[in-house]
Formats: C-alpha cells, structure tokens, sequence
C-alpha cells in the first residue's frame, strides 16, 4: 500500500508541502500516492529536478493520481 | 476540478515585489489626508482633498497592487509571455508612484500645469502596460473567462486613463467641454471596466482554488465581463446626449451586475468544502458584502430622491466601493499571495530534504487577524462619517494605521524571505573549513 495524500480539500499549498515533507523519508521502491484535482506544475518542477519519476492517472470524478517513485540512480 | 498552475514562466519575486510592498503605503497617505481634510471632506466629491485621496487609493494603492498581480498572474494562470518584466517592472512601477503623487499634489494645489504633467506620466506607463500585459495576453492560447475578462480589463485601462488624460486636459485648460459627463464615464470604467472586470476574472481562478469553493459556473463567468462592456458602452453613450432616465437605468444596471457578482461569490463561498474562514477568505467575504451594499445604496439613492440629492450619497458610496469592496479584497488576496510566492521561491531554492520555512512562517496569522480587525473598524468608521463629518480625523487615522500595518507585515514577509534564503545558501555552501 503506497502512503496516501489526499490533497484534494486542502489549500495550496499545503498538499505540496505534505507531499515534500512526505518525499523526504520516502524509500527506494516505495510509492507515495498524491490525490488533487489540479496539475501541481510546481511540484513536477521540483521532482524532475531532485531525480523523482511519477505517474498521472485521470479519474472519471476529475481527481487526479499522482504516483511518484525514487527514480533510478 | 481547479484550473492549473504553471510556474516556470513566472517572473523573479523583485517583479511583483516591488509593487505589492508600495501599495499599502498610499492608503496611509489617503488616510492621513482625511484629518487634514477635516469635515469639508465628507460634503462634496469635488473637493481637492476628495480628489486626491480617491486618486491616491486608486492609482496609487489599487493600481500598484493590480499592476504587480497580472506581473505574475498573467504568466502563471494564463500562461501569457510577459516580454522583459523585470525591465518593464523596473519602468513601470516608479513612473505610477511619482505620477500618483503628482496628481494628487495637483488636486490640493489646484495646478494645471501638474495635472498635465501627471497625465502625460499616467499616458506613458500605461501605454506600456496596455502594450506588454495586453500582448501577452492577446497571443496565450490560454482560453475561458479568465483570460477573456483580463483582456477586457487591459483595455479597461487604457480607457480609464485616456478619458482621465482628457479631463486633466479639461480642467487644466479651458475648453468648454463637459467635464462631469466625462468624468462620470471616466469613473465608470475605472471602477467597472478596469477594476471589477480584473478582480472578476481573476476570482473565477483564485475563489475556487484558495477557498475551495465550486467553480464559477461558466455561462455566467463568460457573461459577466461582456455585460459590464454592454453596460460600461451604454454608460459611454451619455457623452452624446441621452435622457437623464435613460442614464440612471444604465447605472442601476450596472449595480445590478456588480451585485450579481457579488451574490454569486458569496453563494460558493456557503458552499466551499472545506470550512476554512482564513483572514483571505474573510477580507473577501467582506469585500463581497461592501459591493452588495453599495449596489442596495444605489437603488435606495435612486428610488428616495430625498436621500439620492443628499451631496454625502457619493462619500457613502466611495467608501463602500474603494475602501470597502477593492481594497479589503486586494488586502486579503495579498495575505495569500505573497506568503505563497515568498514560499515557493525558497522551495524551489531549497529542493527537497533542505530547510525551507512552513507558508505560515511568513506573516503569522494572529498578525493578519489583528489587522483585520482594524481595517473593518476603519470602515466602519468611514462609513459612520457620513452622518457624523466631525469624525473624519479619526476614521482616517485609523484607516492610515491599517494600511501602514499591512505594509508592514508585508514587509514582513520580505525579510523572512531573506533571512530564510541566506539559511538555505549557507547550508547549500556546507560548513565552514
């Protein structure tokens, strides 16, 4: 199960800021789900740069999941 | 759904900066014109010092404060280039200061001969404006009502500051023209054209995301800005000769859609989902509830002629609109925003695992309520000028004193900024050998 943040009724930008906190003990091999109804642009800034990969999904509800992993060194 | 954010076309923090940080400093100077001013003040709205604090509030506060949000909202949420904003800024943002002091010089002088100077300087850097922000805006494929009511305010603008060149023409020559007919179309496109037309297209982006409220509906977001053009055109129309009954239904009309606005608003913020009344959320509540009111005012004026011939219906009014409806809401919008660009820029210097600061570090909360507080107990006091005119000293102290406190705490947050930057350098660089 990968570590959830439901960033969906909170105020920016406190979903970036949990998600940051979040990266910052995140293992090799493991997933940290991001769920928004936004692109967070800044934050993909912020991943591509410090090596991080992710994915996007689309939900029907308009949600947006964002899987973000340790990329490979 | 919330509308995107794209920052990697946003300008240096210096850019919007150096505007939000002057802003707040012209209405202590409005303020403090009110005691000097005295009672005379609250009687007519062509008095000299009237003038000069209208212009101070509007050219100088609200100007400089809109000015320094399309600087960075252009380009984040519209995705609009902004061709050499540090150089525009750096142009731009001195010319409005010297001209907005100018021109209020003017009005309690009485010269002319400022008056003109301080047009031709409103002409130059609005020329510049209109230009750099209205092509940005003119080739972003962005599309919607944002977008489309930002484009409306640009020209907004420049309409506002041609009719306003015009009248300095007016009152510092002697033309014969009809200088209350313009400057009631002037009036009008400032405070509709230019001023409700921007803070509506960007409250279609910002109310949802920050006050995670539902999304203006969109029929209605589109319609907004092309009625007020319709109304604001109508209104225009005057200068050519039209029935005075015919002039007061256009102006009632125009009312009417800044209330409808304004109920729009307050009914998604009921219905926000997540019940936050952060001191952004409540400055534009307040906001909202000023803009009603001076709508109610308006037809309560033009229903009693005994209340609407009353010369102190216009101080009434002005106090609700100004101080009431735009600054409160440009007052609330930078509690967010500036913490927010103060923020990112040091995550983005910071990176992931660094020391960078939590948002509310910046401008501590119980600071934001305090003067809160004190900006509506200023408006209250304002208001309460109308029926007693002895009172004007005080409620323009208070007003002053609010205003200097938002400066501050903006300030505030500067020094934060750098003080956290410096943190983030020193520890970038490791410890010392």
């Amino acid at each position: 199960m990968p570590a959830v943040i439901d960033g969906r009724d909170m105020v920016p930008p406190e979903p970036l800021e949990l998600t940051l906190a979040a990266l910052d003990t995140l293992v090799a091999d493991e997933e940290l789900l991001l769920l928004l109804y936004c692109q967070p642009r800044p934050l993909f800034g912020i991943l591509e740069s410090e090596g991080y990969v992710w994915r996007e999904d689309l939900r029907a509800d308009g949600t947006r999941e964002i899987r973000i992993r340790k990329g490979k060194s | 759904m919330q509308p995107n954010l794209s920052f990697e076309q946003a300008p240096p923090l210096g850019v919007p900066f150096r505007f939000f940080l002057v802003a707040p400093w012209f209405g202590v100077a409005a303020g403090l014109l009110l005691p000097w001013a005295g009672e005379s003040a609250i009687s007519s709205r062509w008095s000299p010092a009237v003038l000069a604090l209208t212009h101070l509030l509007v050219l100088g506060y609200l100007l400089q404060a809109m000015t320094g949000a399309l600087f960075q909202f252009v380009p984040v949420a519209a995705g609009g280039n902004v061709w050499r904003p540090r150089l525009v800024a750096a142009i731009l943002q001195p010319l409005f200061l010297i001209a907005a002091a100018l021109l209020a010089t003017a009005f309690l002088a009485g010269s002319g001969a400022m008056l003109r100077g301080a047009a031709a300087l409103f002409v130059a850097a609005v020329s510049l404006q209109v230009v750099v922000i209205g092509l940005a805006l003119w080739r972003t494929p962005a599309q919607g009502a944002t977008v489309a009511a930002l484009r409306l305010a640009i020209g907004g603008l420049a309409a506002t500051v041609g009719l306003g060149a015009i009248l300095a023409e007016g009152f510092a020559g002697d033309h014969g023209w009809p200088l209350v007919t313009i400057v009631n179309i002037h009036a009008g496109w400032g405070l509709g054209g230019w001023a409700l037309m921007l803070v509506a297209g960007v409250s279609y982006f910002v109310v949802p995301m920050f006050q995670l409220t539902p999304p203006y509906p969109h029929r209605l977001a589109r319609a907004l800005p092309l009625a007020l053009l319709l109304v604001l055109g109508g209104w225009s129309a005057q200068i050519l000769g039209m029935n005075a009954e015919w002039v007061t239904a256009i102006w009632l009309a125009g009312f009417c859609l800044a209330a409808g606005y304004a109920i729009l608003t307050l009914w998604l913020q009921r219905h926000r989902r997540r019940r936050i009344a952060d001191p952004t959320f409540l400055f534009f509540r307040g906001a909202m509830f000023c803009l009603l009111g001076s709508c109610i005012s308006a037809v309560v004026m033009t229903m009693l002629t005994s209340i609407g011939d009353d010369s102190r219906c216009a101080w009434w009014l002005g106090i609700l609109i100004l101080p009431g409806a735009f600054v409160s809401l440009i007052n609330g919008m930078l509690y967010k925003i500036v913490p927010f660009l103060c923020w990112l820029h040091l995550q983005r210097l910071a990176g992931i695992g660094a020391v960078a600061p939590n948002m509310r570090e910046m401008i501590p909360e119980r600071a934001q309520r305090r003067q809160m507080r004190l900006h509506f107990l200023s408006l209250a006091l304002l208001l309460l000028t109308t029926f007693f005119p002895a009172a004007a000293g005080v409620a323009g102290v208070v007003f002053a004193a609010s205003c200097a406190w938002l400066g501050w705490n903006l300030t505030g947050a500067a020094r934060a900024y750098r003080t956290f930057r410096g943190r983030i350098s020193a520890a970038a660089a490791g410890p010392a050998p």
